[in-house]
Parts: structure tokens; sequence; C-alpha cells
């Protein structure tokens, strides 16, 4: 109060004398305040000026930095940084797109390759797993396991189809090995997680220590029979996954990314940590998100596509079989219906399938063969054929054979052929059957003419045998006389009853008989007496046929002498031999009943 | 529930392992001895009421062939350093791998257990050793994996010299 004062009163006496005083304040003023106005200006200078004061703070922007981070708020720091950062990298690609892409190619070469790797991978494992659910033979396989183990068939489903299932995951603290926290799946058998983390932390040191002494890198992955350990390590914390089966690669993303997450959550925890896990006890959903189940293939049913593709087998089969059976049946049907086209009598004018039916439409002669016969003999069955036949004639040849023998009934021994119309009768028939033969023949359907060239009339063949029978008789004499030679008389019998037979039977054929009776003599004695011995000798026999009762019509004796001698004359046997009467006999048609006996002689 | 890394340190034959399955619950077989060198158990100790889970590293003994990996020590909160009460080298040589210790890990709470404490007849560490030890800020249990003398009583000292931490 009283410098107040005083300041007052000595600025009033400044007042008051302006021109001498004023200029000894100023000077006054000036030695006293000047420095202190002179900072002001120069700090108002500073804040006044951007330049200046931008270049106050690049000189501690860097240590402000590194102190706030010391100070553990770096998530601050990086929540207030982020906006600008993101612009930045938007607006740095948006002018050149190369720097950040020559900067982050390091990075994303390998990323991409592990990525495409991974694909194909999974792509590969697609389809081996395809390839083997082809083969259900497994599922047998399973149960044989199942009964020889003892096991739930379930189970060994289970064993063999789960792709692979995490079943523990360990959030360890890497200095001390030390567990911050640990989960475990439904039902998956859990160990001591205390004491499996510090085995696990000894057994990465051991490896560590072991291979590559002097590095921090961790051992990636242990196996144990189907268990398999999966461990991602960052700078204080370390994540281990129990596995059973085979997760792909792409998991050791997941498991990075969740260690990546908690690293940063919990630097500051994990950084000071003492043995207290309480603080990671807020970690578990995101190592709980870790613990994943991929099967291979639904549990559930194998046997169905087996059960299936036996069906579709038996169907196919089946199916092949009744193809099969038709198709031959069919070439069965057509084979017969062409071989019954060519059967005398019958005409197939048209033929169609309906189902198992065969439908036959033709024209049939009553002679020919029976058709369902025909089928049953092609080994067809006749129930399945629908015959419908119109009857007519045919003029086939060997139904005109047939229709002829049907009409003539030819006697044993002759058989009935037709050719072109024309009936051949073969063998030998009675007088009257040839008769008849030639009388009715030419009134059968399909007969034009008849050709007897191969017919021989049986009672005409008898009538030959007898006249060549007579005509090698001779009946003896002694030399010069005209009286039979003693013992002739039998044979004279015999040519007696022959002649009688051949009348007898020449009548019924129409045939008139001449018996010659050719006298004979040998060249012995003279010759002009020997011509009328000749003549005694045939007239000596007539009469006595004559006497016998044998019509002097048929008789006719004739004397040659020695002009037609039956043997040679050099022996006495063949002197005798012409020492003879012997028969010629000449059968002529009887052109009308007052002609007989008429026919000329010799 | 808070947890602790324990190890436990000494030279081959002491008695660590004994000293252990004494205390803990057994999971994983010797086999990982062996194979690793070493083997991990458990045991939930209770201090001034509150529960604790210790993790204790069972690290194979140190002899003339073999080294110990010190890397298995990384992060842990305590150690119970294991001698052979009956045999005086045993402790020199504890104490020489406990500089390497110190030098490497830094200074965490340990326990010194005299083991064998059941052959009191043949003990080779005198009582001025002992003294001294204790000057040196040492926690000495006397221990016998035999008859689980003051076994868990040296695990709860290690435990509360922990919580104090």
């Amino acid at each position: 109060m009283p410098e107040q004062a005083q300041r007052r009163a000595f600025e009033a006496q400044a007042q008051e004398k302006p021109t001498d005083n004023n200029h000894a304040y100023e000077e006054l003023r000036h030695l006293i305040v000047a420095p202190e106005q002179e900072g002001i200006a120069s700090i108002q200078d500073r804040l006044d000026n951007l330049e200046k004061r931008t270049e106050d703070v690049s000189v501690v922007v860097a240590e402000a930095i590194q102190m706030r981070r010391e100070k553990g708020d770096d998530l601050a720091l990086a929540a207030a940084l982020a906006p600008t950062i993101q612009e930045t990298l938007r607006e740095s690609v948006r002018r050149d797109p190369h720097v950040l892409a020559d900067a982050l190619f390091p990075v994303m070469g390998p990323a991409i390759r592990k990525s495409i790797a991974e694909t194909l991978r999974g792509m590969l494992e697609s389809f081996n797993e395809a390839l083997e659910h082809s083969l259900s033979w497994r599922g047998m396989k399973w149960r044989i396991e199942a009964f020889r183990t003892g096991k739930p068939f379930a189970e060994i489903v289970m064993m063999h189809s789960l792709l692979y299932r995490v079943e523990q995951v360990f959030l360890i603290h890497r200095e001390t090995g030390l567990v911050l926290n640990h989960v475990v799946a439904p039902s998956a058998p859990a160990q001591d997680a205390d004491m499996v983390a510090g085995l696990l932390s000894a057994i990465q040191q051991f490896a560590r220590d072991s291979f590559q002494p002097g590095t921090t890198e961790n051992l990636g992955n242990m196996t144990f029979d189907e268990l398999q350990i999966r461990v991602v390590s960052g700078p204080n914390a370390v994540i281990a996954a129990a596995i059973r089966g085979h997760a792909p690669e792409a998991y050791n993303l997941a498991m990075n990314e969740t260690l990546e997450e908690i690293q940063r959550h919990y630097s500051s925890a994990l950084a000071h940590f003492t043995g207290d896990p309480g603080p990671f006890r807020a970690a578990e959903p995101q190592i709980a998100r870790l613990l994943e189940t991929q099967y291979r293939e639904k549990p559930p049913e194998m046997r169905r596509p087996r059960a299936a593709m036996v069906a579709g087998a038996i169907a196919a089969v089946l199916l092949l079989g009744w193809a099969g059976y038709s198709t031959y049946l069919l070439i069965e049907w057509s084979r017969f219906l062409s071989a019954m086209r060519n059967q005398p009598g019958i005409v197939v004018v048209s033929h169609t399938r309906d189902g198992r039916t065969v439908h036959i439409q033709g024209f049939r002669d009553p002679l020919s063969e029976d058709p369902r016969k025909l089928i049953s003999q092609a080994g067809l069955d006749p129930e399945q054929a629908d015959l419908q036949f119109a009857p007519y004639y045919s003029l086939d040849d060997a139904i005109v054979a047939r229709r002829a023998t049907v009409l003539l009934h030819p006697p044993a021994g002759v058989k009935l052929t037709a050719k072109d119309g024309e009936l051949i009768p073969e063998g030998s028939a009675p007088q009257n059957w040839i008769a008849q033969l030639e009388e009715k023949a030419p009134w059968i359907a399909g007969i034009n003419r008849l050709d007897e060239s191969h017919l021989q009339n049986s009672n005409l063949q008898e009538l030959n045998a007898l006249k060549n029978t007579l005509q090698s008789t001779t009946l003896l004499f002694p030399l010069g006389r005209a009286e039979l030679e003693a013992g002739q008389e039998t044979n004279l019998a015999q040519a007696e009853q022959n002649i009688r037979d051949l009348v007898a039977q020449a009548a019924p054929l129409r045939q008139s008989v001449t018996v010659e009776l050719v006298g004979h003599t040998d060249i012995t004695g003279v010759e002009a007496s020997n011509l009328p011995l000749s003549r005694q000798r045939a007239d000596q026999i007539r009469a006595a046929l004559l006497r016998n009762g044998i019509k002097s019509a048929t008789l006719l004796p004739r004397g040659v002498g020695t002009s037609q001698p039956l043997r040679d004359e050099g022996t006495e046997e063949g002197r005798r031999l012409n020492r003879s009467v012997t028969f010629r006999i000449t059968l002529s048609p009887l052109l009308a009943a007052g002609i007989a006996g008429a026919a000329p002689v010799n | 529930m808070l947890q602790k890394k324990i190890c436990m340190l000494g030279s081959f034959s002491v008695g660590k392992s004994s000293l252990l399955r004494r205390f803990v619950k057994n999971m994983f077989d010797e086999q990982y001895h062996t194979s690793i060198g070493v083997k991990v158990d458990k045991k939930v100790v209770n201090v001034s009421g509150e529960d604790l889970t210790l993790v204790l590293w069972d690290i194979y003994g140190e002899d003339a062939f073999q080294k110990m990996r010190m890397s298995y020590l990384r992060g842990m909160h305590g150690y119970v350093l294991v001698v052979d009460g009956t045999r005086r080298q045993t402790l020199d040589d504890a104490l020489a791998l406990n500089d390497r210790v110190v030098s490497e890990i830094g200074k965490v709470p340990a326990v010194l257990a005299l083991n064998k404490f059941d052959l009191s007849d043949q003990w080779e560490i005198e009582q001025a050793q002992e003294t001294q030890l204790i000057a040196a800020d040492w926690t000495i249990a006397h221990t016998s994996a035999k008859t689980g003398d003051a076994v868990e009583k040296a695990f709860l000292r290690l435990a509360q010299l922990m919580r104090a931490q």
C-alpha cells in the first residue's frame, strides 16, 4: 500500500512538470523496466510468431511422446494419433501409392504367399477328404475297431473324423512360465495348468538353449502322438494351444492375433507381472475364442451311400438283364418270323409287338405246318403269339404234292412230287390206281400236267415177267423126229400154264397175246427136209396145246429149220438144243374187242 | 491366486528332488529330469491367510560334468538352495552357484536348506559356519527329506519372504 501511494505521488509530480521532468522520468523508467519489457516483448513475439512457436515444439515433441509413453499412457496417445495417421496414410496412397506399396512389399509378399499356400492346402485337404469319403468300407473298419477296442462306435468315428479339436489354451507369462489364464474345451481332459505351463516353458527354454542359443525365437510346434502343441510368443506372453488332430496353419494366425491383442491390452500388467494373474482374468473371452473344433465330416450314419450303391448296382443288373432278355427275345422272334416266311403254305403279311405279345397276320394253307408247333420248336412260347391266319390254297410245290397225296392215296412204293404245276409220281403201281391217277390228277388244285415217266405199271411188269419165262422155255425133240423127247412133258405142261396166265393177265391190261411156236432143227440131215421137220415140230406142240384147251387164235406155229439156231452147232449139246420148239410172245394193245387176235405176226 | 516361480538349486544328489517329493503334488515323471534337466511341480501354500501357488522348478543338480542351465531360472521369484549337510563341499559349491545366480538373475528371496539333518552324526557344517551364513543374511532351514522335518517350514519361510517383497 505505501509503495502504491508513493508511486501515485511520483506520477502526479511527473505530470505536473512535463518538460524537464518528463525526460528524466522516461530515462528512469527506461532504466528500471526496460529489461522486463524487452523480456515481455520477446515472449509476446514468440507467442505471436507461429514459426517460432513451431520451432519450440519441434525441439521437445519426440521427448514428449516418449515421456507420455513411459507414463504407461500409450493407449491415449495411440488413440489421439490414430485418426491423423490414418488420414496421413490415406493421403499418401492418394498421392503416390507406390511409396506405401514399396514400404509394405517385404511384409506383403510373404503374407500373400502364405495365404495362397494355405488356401491350396485347404483345397487339397478337402479333395483328399472327398476321396476318402468315397471309400465307404472305412465305416466297416471302424466298426471292427470299435468291437476290438470295446469303445463305443461313436467315439471311434469321432476320433477318426475329428479334423482337429483345440482342447486347451494357455496364456503364459513368458519370463516366469506362470499361467496367466487357461481355458479347457468341454469334456476335454485337463491337466494341472500351472505345472503344464511351467513344463512348457522349461521345454521351450531347453529347446532354445540347445538348438538356437542367443535367440528369442520360440519353439512353434510340439507333437506328441495325436496331440499337438502350438506355441506363439510375444515379448511378454506366450499362447500355447493343445490340439488333437491337425489344425490348419491359419489357426496360428488366429493365435498370433489374439496374442497381439493381449500384448497390447495388457502391456503394462505383463511388464510388471509379479505372480498375480488377476488382471488377466478379463482376457478369458479372447483366448476362449481359440477353442475350436473342426470335424472332418458329419459323424452320423455313413452306410447309406453303400446301401444306395448296392441298390443301384442291383437295379442296374436287373435293368441290364431285362434289356438283354428282351433283346434276346426280339432277335429270336425276328429269326423265327423270317424262318416262317420260308415255310411252304404260310404267308406272313405283317407282325407287330405289343409288350410281351407278338401279333402275326397272314395266310395259311390247311396242309401247311401248324404255326404253334413251329413256335414251340423254335424254343419260344406259343402263348406269347397272337396268330391271325386266313386259309388259302397254296401253290407251293411241297403243298401241291401233299395235297395230291391226300387226295390220291398212292399205294406203298409210290411217291408224289410236284414241280411247277406238274405232278410226278415215282415207283410202281397197279393198273387200276394209275387209271385213277390219270383221271383225278388234273382236278387237283395246282396240278396242270402229269409226268408218268417215273411210274411203272406193276401188272404190266408181272406180264413181262411171265412173257420172259415163257420165251426162255425150250421143248426138245429127238434127232430127225417130230415127237417130243421123253421127259419133256413137264416143260410142256409148265409152258401151257404160263400161256394161260399170260392170257389171263393181259386181258385187264387190254392187251392181246400172240404166241408164236417156233420149230427148229439142227444142221444134220438134208436141209430140204429140215424146214418141214421144224414146222412139224411146231404143229406138234400147237396140237398138244389145243388139245389141252388153249385157244387156237393165240397160237401161231412156224418152222424156221436151221435158219435161227439157238446154239452153235459145234457141239452135240448145241445141236440137241437146236432140235426144239421155242415160244415168242407178242403183246399188243387191244384197239377194239372185235380185232382181238388180229395182231400181226412176226 | 498369486503364483510364484521357485527353483530348487544345489549340487548333484543333495536331495532337491527328495525334498520336493515330500512337499508337492507330482504330475510329471522323473524322466523330464534326465531329458531336459528340469521337472516342474506345484504346491499351494497359505501365507498369513492368503493362498499362494508355488510352481516349483526342480533343476537337475550341478556336477563336474554338467552345468546348470541358467535360463531355467529366468523370472523366478525365489529359490531354495539345497546343501547336503553331511558333505561340506556341497555348501561351498552351493555358495559359488549362488554367486552366479545373483550376478545373472539379481537378488531374489532365497532359503538355504541344509538337508539330510537326520544324519546329524555325520554333519560336517559347523555352528560357526552357520552363524556366518546367518550374518550374511541367509535364511537357514535344517531339513530332512527322509523324516520330513522342517521341509514345509522351509518352503513357507520362502513364501513369506517373497510375500514381504
